[in-house]
């Protein structure tokens, strides 16, 4: 059960031109436990504007499925912001 | 990085990938048919001449992609093995970037199986690619995966 003001840690990594945006490929951040992966994104962008504008053509993940920018987040979850793939 | 389930042969290198170990293990007496796809490095893009490209991956999370196409392949297709490697790094042109081999009875099941599994790897495997030109370099316009749903509230915790 969370208390919704609990604070929990996540993992969060950048591929791609979001990684060359952020200058990082991983991240540690704490926030609010239960708090939704858009929150999160929200955050990024207001530390890096570039990031922000490619908010329309990303897909975002947790613990490694494509999930909707409303999932909540919980204590140890891994989120990846994901660029439109171009593999193949 | 690999994931062999005892059928299938899912790979991410960064060396050449191993076209005849591929072929191989997905070749067995009872097939009829080996269908494979050769993805290559080509030297142009939108009219500019290619030098070399550069892929990276959400390794884990690709791999796990990979398998579910291989999963779904044997659900909808009469198909016995499939084998996919998608190679990471740096590749210059008319490299490999990615081989599929599929085995079957009768020729359609690989082919169809084939052509599954390469269009819906473009679609939702998170690997991207960046095009080296003479004048500079652009990560290669991809395709959006599909997104869940967005609900209106986020599910309560649990």
């Amino acid at each position: 059960m969370s208390g919704g003001t609990q604070s929990v840690r996540v993992k969060v990594l950048f591929f791609g031109r979001l990684k060359e945006i952020v200058g990082q490929a991983e991240d540690s951040v704490e926030l609010p436990d239960g708090s939704p992966i858009e929150a999160l994104f929200t955050q990024y962008g207001a530390k890096h504007p570039e990031l922000a504008r490619f908010r329309a053509s990303l897909v975002a993940s947790r613990n490694q499925e494509f999930a909707a920018w409303s999932t909540p987040l919980h204590s140890g979850d891994e989120v990846a912001f994901l660029p439109p793939v171009s593999g193949g | 990085m690999t994931n062999d389930s005892p059928i299938d042969l899912l790979l991410l290198v960064r060396d050449p990938i191993d076209q005849t170990a591929l072929v191989g293990h997905v070749r067995e007496p009872e097939d009829g048919a080996v269908v494979t796809f050769d993805g290559c490095v080509r030297n142009h893009s939108r009219g500019r001449r290619t030098l070399y490209l550069d892929y990276e991956a959400y390794e884990a999370m690709a791999l796990a992609k990979i398998r579910e196409i291989a999963e779904q392949m044997h659900e909808k297709y009469p198909i016995h093995r499939v084998a996919i490697a998608h190679r990471l790094g740096r590749l210059e042109i008319g490299e490999t970037s990615v081989f599929i081999a599929v085995s079957s009875e009768h020729r359609p099941a690989a082919f169809e199986a084939c052509r599954f599994a390469i269009d819906t790897l473009k679609r939702t495997v998170p690997i991207w690619k960046k095009e080296y030109f003479e004048d500079g370099a652009v990560w290669a316009d991809g395709e959006m995966p599909p997104a869940p749903l967005e609900t209106r509230a986020a599910k309560p915790a649990s």
